[in-house]
């Protein structure tokens, strides 16, 4: 059963469209996520979801009903907020009562939805506090308890983490992802950071320019990015981009890296993409992490410009063809800046780009 | 270094007292003149204490002083200016809330030229409104009544009283106005539940802004009531020109500080929330 589809919606305000066509279906208990840079549409397409903005065009589906002309509050959604959206004059359990009153909901039973939502968020103890009483991460926690009394048959959240400090922001991410394994429910998440869409999504919309460049699981993104936004905007630090030419040698198509020593073929002859393509420029997409410290006489030397350790690895930044490489490597296996260091690509990840269209072709 | 901060420390206390002083001085010598006996403003300083404090100008002020013909003090035009104050203030403040409330969270297409409009009539000046709004209450029945003069200061406050809200409204998240309707809040019950109770600081702020517009104005006074419904500024004037054949300065003081009391009162019990309102930024949720 669909318990989301977006079909065809459009949005535009004048001649600027925000967003261009949006396509995504996903089943019940899926979690969500938009993501993308500031202005991509992100937030828009969120409002269009709960009915706060009008579609242009398009039709969106929940539950497999078309809710176009339903109000927010009869499209069984329930919504956290960026800035949490808390009424300031209200008491915690006032504030999650508020929606319930307005529904009509018993007086009794909204009692036992308050202590069932304050004891799955433990917060019984916040109650009866109003919300400047509160710290950050307990906002953030009032307004889930929120959308959780709704018990409804999705949840949005609009970049709810943003305005929390680093250690708490990751101690609610994983507490969100354990809230949606235990109850299940559908949810939409819209971030701008890559590390949230990648740790809390089953499917991840990325989006620029108010269209979807790629719609897939976390791992299909990463190691299959469609074109070179989503290559960059995933990952971190960002995968890096050789220009390179494509060479046959013998019977291997492949690319020839340089370093500060030897040039290095590297055949990417498996891939049957490429073979009409000889000769042309392509861009070369390789993540840090696809890059090992060995000794051979295959292996591509590098002059180390910057290290960066940060713990579990080094960061090694050097030059290849050209441009800034970084590469993730064992801190053990990490050399002092102004040495040289002996590279082997893991080429059966690495993917390649038309530097043309920007797409993704092989 | 120490030396000249407390140099600059005495120099700073000492120009704030000053110009304390310089505008406590009014104040002081109408209070003073207006327990002083005729003769002894007469005879003495017009600085000195009152040897013998008396009520009598007061008093008289009040109930038996001649305004023109009738001789019965201020206490008519009191009533008359509270019976006017008090639905005058209530309306506009109300209006300003309501439009303040729809101009900043509920924009429709030429919200904001309705606003620079309504923006308009807060530069206005209101001796252009005299001839027509005297044409518009005689249109209405309402000249020479309180409703009428009430319905002029509605007219005329609600522009200041929607800039003030509009301005206080903007600094509130929209995504409240979202959550709440998501909640299945509409219009009026956004506004009752959670933006009125959000708006004390601002209330507070219109409350005094038009109690002290329309408690003080003499220009409407003047023009739209007549006999009965004349406000406590035209009875102040009209006894402080009554010409007797002593000059009875204890009198008039009396009946001016009683004309200013509401005001100095108002703003002693509420004038903290004025000063908090007028800094207070956006609402932290």
């Amino acid at each position: 059963m669909g318990a989301l589809a977006i079909k065809n919606v459009t949005k535009s305000f004048g001649d600027t469209h925000i967003l261009k066509g949006i396509n995504i279906d996903i089943e019940a208990g899926e979690f969500l996520i938009l993501v993308g840079p500031s202005g991509c549409g992100k937030s828009t397409l969120m409002n269009i979801i709960a009915g706060l903005e009008q579609a242009t065009s398009g039709e969106v589906h929940i539950a497999d009903r078309v809710v176009n002309n339903v109000a927010p509050k009869d499209r069984d959604i329930a919504m956290v907020f960026q800035s949490y959206a808390l009424y300031p004059t209200m008491n915690v359990r006032q504030n999650i009562a508020f929606g319930m009153e307005t529904r009509g909901v018993p007086k009794a039973e909204q009692n036992e939805i308050i202590n069932r939502v304050a004891k799955m968020l433990q917060m019984d103890h916040l109650l009866d506090r109003k919300p400047s009483a509160l710290s950050g991460g307990q906002r953030q926690r009032v307004a889930m308890g929120r959308a959780l009394a709704r018990d409804p048959k999705l949840f949005l959240f609009d970049e709810p983490l943003s305005n929390l400090d680093a250690k708490l922001r990751v101690e609610m991410r994983v507490e969100i992802k354990q809230l949606h394994q235990r109850l299940k429910t559908t949810i939409v998440y819209v971030t701008h950071d890559q590390i949230e869409a990648m740790t809390l999504g089953d499917k991840i919309a990325v989006m620029k320019d108010g269209v979807i460049q790629q719609f897939g699981s976390p791992q299909d993104i990463y190691e299959r990015p469609a074109n070179l936004f989503v290559a960059s905007f995933i990952g971190s630090p960002s995968m890096n981009f050789i220009p390179c030419h494509l060479v046959q040698q013998g019977e291997q198509i492949g690319v020839t890296l340089q370093g500060n020593g030897v040039p290095q073929f590297i055949a990417l002859s498996d891939r049957a993409e490429l073979k009409d393509r000889v000769g042309q420029k392509v861009i070369l997409g390789v993540r840090p992490e696809q890059w090992d410290v060995e000794q051979s006489e295959h292996a591509l030397q590098c002059a180390v410009k910057i290290t960066e350790p940060t713990g579990p690895d080094t960061m090694v930044y050097s030059e290849v063809n050209g441009v800034e490489m970084i590469a993730r490597v064992h801190p053990r296996a990490a050399t002092a800046a102004g040495t040289s260091l002996s590279l082997i690509l893991d080429v059966k990840k690495a993917v390649v780009f038309d530097p043309e269209t920007e797409l993704r072709i092989a | 270094m120490a030396n000249s901060e407390k140099f600059w420390r005495f120099a700073l206390y000492g120009a704030l007292l000053f110009a304390a002083a310089y505008y406590l001085l009014p104040l002081y010598v109408m209070l003073t003149t207006s327990v002083k006996s005729v003769e002894e403003i007469r005879v003495g300083n017009l600085l000195s204490l009152p040897m013998a404090v008396t009520f009598d100008a007061w008093s008289k002020a009040w109930s038996t002083a001649c305004t023109g013909v009738s001789c019965n003090g201020l206490s008519g035009y009191f009533w008359n200016s509270v019976q006017m104050v008090i639905p005058a203030v209530a309306i506009s403040t109300m209006l300003g809330a309501i439009n303040g409330y729809v101009l900043s969270k509920w924009r429709f297409r030429g919200s904001e030229i309705v606003f620079a409009m309504i923006l308009f009539g807060v530069f206005m000046p209101f001796q252009v409104l005299l001839l027509p709004m005297a044409q518009t209450l005689g249109m209405f029945g309402m000249a020479n009544t309180t409703a009428g003069l009430v319905f002029v200061h509605v007219v005329c406050g609600t522009a200041s009283t929607t800039l003030f809200f509009r301005n206080y409204y903007v600094g509130i998240p929209d995504e409240l106005i979202k959550a709440a309707r998501l909640d299945g809040a509409g219009f009026w019950r956004i506004f009752w539940r959670i933006i009125l109770p959000m708006s004390t600081p601002i209330i507070m702020v219109t409350l005094i802004w038009q109690f002290t517009q329309i408690w003080n104005d003499f220009l409407f006074g003047v023009v739209f009531a007549s006999g009965d419904a004349q406000p406590i500024t035209v009875g102040l004037n009209n006894l402080a020109n009554t010409s007797t054949s002593v000059k009875e300065y204890n009198v008039d003081m009396a009946a001016a500080l009683i004309a200013a009391l509401p005001t100095i009162l108002v703003y002693v019990f509420a004038g903290k929330y004025f000063v908090r309102g007028l800094t207070a930024g956006a609402v932290k949720g």
